[in-house]
């Protein structure tokens, strides 16, 4: 079933510091309003007796509770996977929160939050993640990287040209170390 | 010769879990990976936000197979039917580094030579295995988190829902059981926290 519009008073999805006693106002229907506070208004959810194949487009906050094969594409907005929701496919969205079953990949502009109740098994590329302990996960997660060391003298030697430091053999050690 | 395992019911010397302590397995095996620049790794799990932000900020893709939750999954079957690796299902050399963490702890030699060799397929040439064993059979037998914070500090984070049955190797009995990868360094800390640093050595295949 679907419900629109719907406030956002059961998205437990990013809770934004600060914002527990904020009223609700109308929106303004301004040219100029921000996406994120145009979809903390707006939130469709399909329910868990629904089943979709087939594709998504949305401009507003979208919650799946039922079954879902094919791709979601959210653009600025976020999207989650209700605790029985079940989706096999490739999402693009602002936020997304998974808590039921995945399987795909996810591209987000913002942040992917797996929660206990997930059982994701798939691919990740967002700025950045949350994962609860207790999540079944298999996947790969690529977030945005900080800038890594030069390559140096290759420590693990690679390609043809070896330096002569890396062809000696390893001397195993055991150290005993001392933590205070 | 592989050294039998022993259950930690049969170990008496139950311990309270250690604090964290400064990883330097973990800062060789990191600092070795960043400098390839592409690397690729496999944290086996269990499941925790910190280790996977910390790895993929730091890799090119970070991989996350979490085999604690999968063992948890294994041992509530009665009867075993054999392709149980089958989840562990990588491709040949396609990882410069793995982090077991102390996995081996929770296996039984079957098993442990199993991933064992899975490891070493996936493994690229020269690539590292990381992993760690606890000394003393820990007061309460559920799976830790080995929790990476600042500066290559490890803090070991209790995960409740993961009750498994422990085991306890001597070093030679772990080295033995990883005889085909070469023993770059390792670590015995007094908190009761073994660290192992292991190398893919290069074959004429890779």
């Amino acid at each position: 079933m679907l419900k629109r519009p719907k406030k956002d008073e059961n998205n437990t999805s990013f809770p934004a510091a600060g914002t527990a006693e904020v009223k609700p106002t109308p929106p303004t229907p301004s040219p100029n309003v921000s996406p994120e506070r145009y979809t903390s208004e707006e939130k469709t959810t399909i329910g868990e007796r629904i089943t979709i194949e087939g594709s998504i487009r949305g401009d507003e906050n979208l919650t799946i509770e039922g079954a879902m094969k094919g791709n979601i594409e959210m653009g600025k907005h976020n999207f989650s996977i209700g605790p029985n929701g079940r989706i096999d496919g490739e999402i693009h969205a602002q936020d997304v929160t998974i808590n039921g079953q995945f399987k795909g990949t996810i591209k987000a502009l913002g942040k992917v939050a797996v929660t206990k109740k997930a059982d994701f098994n798939g691919e990740i590329k967002a700025k950045s993640f949350s994962v609860e302990d207790g999540a079944y996960f298999k996947g790969v997660v690529e977030l945005d990287r900080e800038p890594h060391k030069q390559p140096a003298a290759a420590e693990i030697p690679r390609g043809p040209s070896v330096p002569e430091a890396a062809k000696k053999p390893i001397v195993p050690r055991t150290d005993v170390k001392v933590e205070k | 010769m592989i050294s039998p395992t022993s259950r930690h019911r049969y170990n008496s010397d139950a311990e309270t879990l250690p604090v964290g302590y400064n990883s330097t397995i973990l800062k060789e095996f990191v600092d070795t990976l960043e400098r390839l620049g592409d690397a690729q790794t496999l944290d086996v799990g269990p499941v925790c936000q910190e280790n996977i932000t910390f790895f993929a900020r730091r890799m090119a893709r970070h991989h996350v197979c979490d085999m604690f939750s999968w063992l948890k999954r294994e041992n509530g079957k009665e009867l075993r039917t054999g392709d149980e690796w089958k989840y562990f299902d990588y491709p040949e050399r396609n990882f410069n580094g793995i982090q077991l963490w102390d996995l081996c702890d929770y296996l039984e030699d079957a098993d442990m030579i199993r991933l064992v060799k899975l490891c070493y397929k996936m493994l690229r040439a020269s690539g590292l295995l990381m992993l760690i064993a606890f000394e003393k059979k820990p007061a309460v037998s559920i799976a830790n988190t080995f929790v990476i914070g600042q500066g290559y500090r490890v803090d070991i984070r209790p995960q409740p829902h993961l009750e498994l049955p422990w085991k306890f190797r001597h070093n030679r009995a772990l080295t033995s059981l990883l005889s085909h990868f070469i023993i770059v360094r390792s670590f015995r800390y007094h908190s009761g926290i073994r660290e192992f640093l292991f190398k893919k050595p290069k074959s004429v295949r890779d």
